[in-house]
């Protein structure tokens, strides 16, 4: 199951975090995908160590903790997006589909005109169609 | 890793046992252990102590059940009690036998090596043990399972004995698998007894292969055998009323790991890469430290419900008292005395918890926890990642906190809280500010609590995209939402209006602002209170003329939820003379304000309310000068510093910048917020002083040249008046020629500033005159008074200069820092030769009509020109007078060299016909005249 998805800006700021789980882990979640950006801020600056990510949007599993993991994506326009799920078995496959449904949501969010690039994404039409990616995670893979 | 036993954590060594002539011992020992791989000595001076590595017989096992998996004191008792090869030494004395085997006694004495004979026996020794136990193990024959993983055990140790790691391994491997189907089976002990035997069983074994393997510098293997052993027992919780030690022992699991990997990252770090399976940070110790922490909070707080539940927390140490380590690994027993001896009794499962709880007790989690924080802070930190870092500082602020050590949370709260406010992580800010807010509260710091205060309370957090919290994880302040805001803002401005006190635990007072105790905040351009007021200053214009009004527009904005009233504003300026206070109308009494002093200008504006995100726009008329600090005041004895900000290069409000919100402008008009400045350029007054510069006609060389300056005083008068004189070349390149090696000698010099002439007193005036650079020295003048000297200048060659002239005075005073008033003057002066003549040939086919007037002196003109022979050639002779006298031209000779060649001779001739033809005037200009060259 998803628990935490992100939008993570330019300067590591939040634009979009949303936690989907009933414990009282939300603030966790935070930190969580705030650490993970540790993670992604090497990935990026030695691609080396990465090897097979190298050029690619999809950063794979960004680092393990006790009972969740957490997936990471680079946009090219260098906005980040973080997965924090709690199925410790999870198929590559499906990671890669979420996130570029997720990728076009967001595409389709900061196209809007009325949204100003670098600020938060408050739109509704975006949460729902985030809450519906999160819903359908792991169903298929072919979504 | 400490807290296993010394023979756990190394590998064993064999030991073999010496025995008579005690004085060799130490020699033998010494060499011994020097050896490659070591051998300990176990040395006994003679032969009657022989008893004490005689081995005891042994009672075959209990057929049907053995009463542990195996005995602690095992592996010691084989390290240093139970050699595998004794070797007698006996003095040659003691020795009968065959003389005439006697010398190949002595040979073979001659050729023994110790050291190998020793390792040989001693292998051969734990090789045959090893050998014995594994044939029982293969046979089957063993009744229980504890036997079966006690022989797994013993024939690794046996192999680690001999150093052959990978049956050691091997059979480490087989014992924790055996082991691990023991769960379910076993009913020897009761449940609670028999889990945490088990969990200290697998736990050795567990150890000893993390150790082989990451020896081996197999660390990818390690963890992966890690992981393993993690999920397998991770589940294995156990009774409710012990599970603390459950999770202290899983806390432990990952601490050991974390030294292990510690005391290997410098051999193998470089080796290291992530695998597919494995991430970089699963190979860093920070990793574990982090999660052992983790797990001891996890202890700590299961222990504390356990405490909190037992009826009879007094008396449970009361029966712990008699309770030990038993004999075996991983079981406690009731040590009963009898007479001179000690029997062990089994426990029931009450009587171990009691026994648990009360060990339990003997230590401060806290501590450890933050120790084992702070290492993996120290690790993240050496990785760069500092979120990571951070987190880990943040996990050991709460727990400084929750021990009530406020200080140094503050201090790591501190640090956090940068971060946040760095990247805009306000939901993980909020909480950070709400135990700062806290921690300061407790420590009675007024100014941390309401700086603290209005920063939460101008934090964007009722923006729609972030979630409501559960206040469980919050920590001290609430979830942050607007309510909670304005609840803050509503706590900290009664506060700081004196209207409440603030609790704090310093000797139970609550600390006040007052009269006595005034609060003064400072906003600078980095503060993270910008948020709370911002101040922007802009003038109208960039530059003005002094004494002319300019406007002056002063913008608020403060985020704080509710508005705020000002009572009183001051703004202040780097020149103190233009200062000035707006005061709130609709506050009277305030408008008394002691510190108002006379001649200070005091506006009032009808009211001075800052609503949230809404600027407040003041405009003013001030004159002159640049501003500096912008004060500004509020409640009588809270007040806020700001450093002004111009609205052309203020920054972006931290957080709130990445808000969706309609961008406001300090000023109303937008240009103004674009290009305004803080600060305006003050000019210089417009000067009221002549400055003249008479000249008359062009300037001959080798006359001196005076130019008459003039100085008339019309609206001004002239104090400390300064004349610069500058002359340049109007061609550049200066007034020297260019192969100006001397710079002063006047061979070289083209034009010079010799002098002025008509001063009164030239000492004094003339400061400094150089070849073209003059500086003089005005008196004072009077408005309405006229001064005027003249210069003079002497041309060398004939050249165009560029005369500069510069007035500089002051027209109220005479001292040295007074403001200077400039007038400039400039004026090109042509240098002439006075008469010229230049001669020029005519070619051939411009001849006769041609104009005259067309024909230049070229500079060519001194040279020999070649002419066609046998033909008329003319020749152009120039005249020029330069000076304003008119000249008469009485005669003129044209000579030719007699020694030239004969043709030219000839011309020599018809030449001279000339010489009085033409007498005429030469009136400044120039005249020609034509000579042709007959043949």
């Amino acid at each position: 199951m998803i628990v935490c998805v992100a939008v993570v800006g330019h300067q590591n700021n939040p634009l979009y975090i949303q936690s989907f789980t009933e414990a009282d882990d939300a603030l966790k979640l935070h930190h969580i995908v705030h650490c993970s950006l540790d993670v992604v801020d090497e990935r990026v600056n030695n691609p080396k160590k990465s090897g097979p990510t190298l050029n690619e949007t999809f950063l794979g599993l960004l680092y393990p903790t006790e009972n969740y993991k957490v997936y990471g994506y680079l946009t090219n326009t260098k906005v980040k997006f973080i997965l924090v799920t709690t199925d410790l078995d999870v198929r590559d496959a499906d990671v890669r589909n979420f996130f570029r449904r997720f990728h076009s949501a967001y595409v389709d969010a900061v196209s809007n005109p009325f949204h100003v690039p670098g600020k938060k994404i408050t739109s509704r039409t975006f949460a729902e169609r985030v809450s519906n990616i999160v819903k359908s995670f792991g169903l298929s893979s072919t979504g | 890793m400490e807290e296993y036993p010394e023979e756990l954590r190394t590998p064993p060594v064999a030991l073999v046992a010496l025995v008579g002539c005690p004085e060799l011992h130490a020699v033998i020992s010494t060499h011994l252990h020097s050896e490659q791989p070591p051998i300990n000595t176990l040395a006994l001076p003679d032969f009657s102590k022989i008893s004490l590595i005689s081995k005891t017989p042994k009672q075959p096992p209990h057929s049907a059940q053995s009463l542990g998996i195996f005995k602690r004191d095992w592996l010691l008792k084989h390290r240093t009690r139970v050699p595998s090869v004794v070797a007698a030494l006996f003095t040659s004395d003691h020795v009968s036998g065959d003389p005439a085997q006697w010398l190949q006694l002595c040979t073979d004495l001659e050729n023994l090596k110790l050291g190998n004979i020793f390792a040989e026996l001693s292998n051969t020794y734990y090789r045959d043990e090893g050998r014995r136990i594994k044939t029982c193990l293969e046979r089957k024959s063993i009744s229980s399972v504890e036997l079966s993983i006690r022989y797994c055990f013993k024939v690794a140790v046996y192999a680690e004995f001999r150093r052959d790691w990978v049956e050691a391994l091997r059979f480490y491997e087989d014992a924790y698998y055996t082991l691990r189907e023991m769960i379910g089976t076993s009913t020897r002990l009761p449940a609670i007894q028999r889990l945490v035997e088990i969990k200290t069983v697998a736990e050795q074994l567990h150890f000893k292969i993390l150790t082989l393997l990451l020896h081996g510098g197999k660390v990818v293997e390690a963890i992966t055998w890690f992981h393993q052993h993690n999920t397998s027992y991770k589940g294995l919780v156990g009774a409710p009323e012990v599970n603390f030690l459950h999770w202290e022992w899983l806390s432990r699991q990952f601490l050991v790991l974390a030294e292990l990997l510690d005391m290997t990252s410098a051999t193998i770090q470089s080796t290291v890469i992530a695998t597919d399976k494995l991430s970089e940070w699963e190979f860093s110790s920070a990793y574990y430290y982090q999660l052992a922490a983790h797990y001891l909070k996890e202890k700590r707080s299961c222990f504390e419900l356990t405490l909190s539940m037992s009826e009879t927390a007094s008396d449970i140490d009361g029966n712990a008292e008699s309770v030990a380590p038993s004999v075996y690994v991983g079981q406690f027993a009731r040590l009963l005395e009898q007479g001179d001896t000690y029997t062990m009794q089994p426990i029931t499962d009450e009587e171990y918890v009691r026994y648990a709880l009360a060990e339990g007790k003997r230590f401060q989690d806290s501590f450890e926890i933050i120790a084992l924080l702070k290492k993996s802070f120290e690790s993240y930190t050496n990785f760069k990642a500092q979120r990571m870092a951070s987190y880990c500082e943040f996990k050991m602020a709460r727990e400084y906190f929750s021990v009530n050590e406020f200080g140094n949370a503050k201090l790591l709260f501190d640090s956090i809280a940068s971060l946040y406010r760095k990247e805009g992580w306000v939901t993980l800010l909020w909480e950070v500010l709400g135990y700062l807010r806290e921690c300061s509260r407790i420590l009675g710091s007024v100014k941390d609590f309401v700086e603290y205060s209005l920063e939460m309370a101008a934090l964007p957090v009722s923006i729609a995209g972030v979630q409501s919290l559960s206040s469980k994880e919050c920590g001290p302040a609430d979830p942050a939402s607007l309510s909670q805001r304005e609840i803050i803002h509503k706590e900290v401005f009664e506060l700081v209006r004196g209207e409440s006190g603030l609790a704090s635990n310093e000797e139970n007072n609550s600390v006040r602002v007052t009269g006595d105790q005034p609060l003064h905040l400072e906003i600078d351009l980095v503060s993270p209170l910008r948020v709370v007021l911002l101040a922007s200053v802009a003038f109208h214009e960039q530059i003005v003329k002094p004494g002319a009004p300019t406007l002056l527009t002063l913008s608020f904005l403060s985020q704080l939820p509710h508005t705020v009233e000002i009572d009183q504003l001051e703004i202040q300026f780097n020149q103190s003379v233009c200062n000035f206070t707006i005061v709130n109308g609709q506050r009277p009494q305030s408008a008394a304000i002691s510190n108002v002093q006379p001649g200070h200008r005091v506006e009032t504006a009808p009211a001075l309310m800052l609503s949230t995100n809404k600027w407040l726009r003041l405009t003013y008329d001030i004159k002159s000068d640049q501003s500096g600090k912008l004060e500004c005041v509020s409640g009588p004895h809270f007040t806020i510093c700001c450093r002004a900000e111009s609205p052309a290069s203020m920054n972006d409000l931290p957080l709130w910048k990445f808000e969706d919100r309609v961008e406001t402008f300090p000023t109303k008009d937008p240009g103004l917020s674009f290009s305004g400045q803080k600060a305006t350029q003050v000019e210089e007054p417009d000067p009221l002083v002549d400055l003249q510069l008479g000249v008359s006609g062009p300037a001959l060389v080798g006359e001196i040249f005076a130019i008459p300056i003039t100085i008339s005083a019309k609206g001004h008068a002239v104090h400390s008046g300064e004349l610069k004189i500058n002359l340049v070349d109007t061609r550049g390149g200066g007034l020297l020629s260019p192969r100006e090696v001397e710079p002063f000698s006047t061979d070289n010099l083209h034009v010079e500033l010799l002098g002025v002439s008509g001063l009164e007193s030239e000492d004094d005036n003339i400061r400094k005159i150089q070849h073209s650079f003059g500086l003089i020295s005005v008196p004072f003048l009077n408005e309405g008074d006229s001064w005027s000297c003249n210069l003079e200048i002497k041309w060398y060659r004939p050249k165009p200069v560029m005369l500069y002239v510069s007035l500089g005075y002051s027209p109220h005073s005479s001292e040295p820092n007074a403001q200077k008033v400039n007038v400039h003057k400039s004026l090109e002066i042509e240098g002439k030769t006075a008469v010229v003549f230049s001669h020029q040939y005519m070619l051939p086919f411009r001849r006769d009509p041609l104009l005259f007037s067309k024909i230049k002196p070229g500079p060519d003109s001194d040279q020999m020109a070649s002419l066609p022979l046998n033909e008329t050639s003319i020749l152009i002779v120039t005249a020029k007078n330069s000076t304003e006298v008119p000249l008469q031209l009485l005669s003129m000779f044209i000579e030719v060299d007699d020694d030239d060649i004969g043709s030219l001779a000839q011309c020599n001739t018809g030449l001279r016909t000339l010489q009085t033809l033409h007498s005429s005037c030469l009136e400044k200009s120039s005249r020609r005249f034509s000579l042709s060259f007959p043949r």
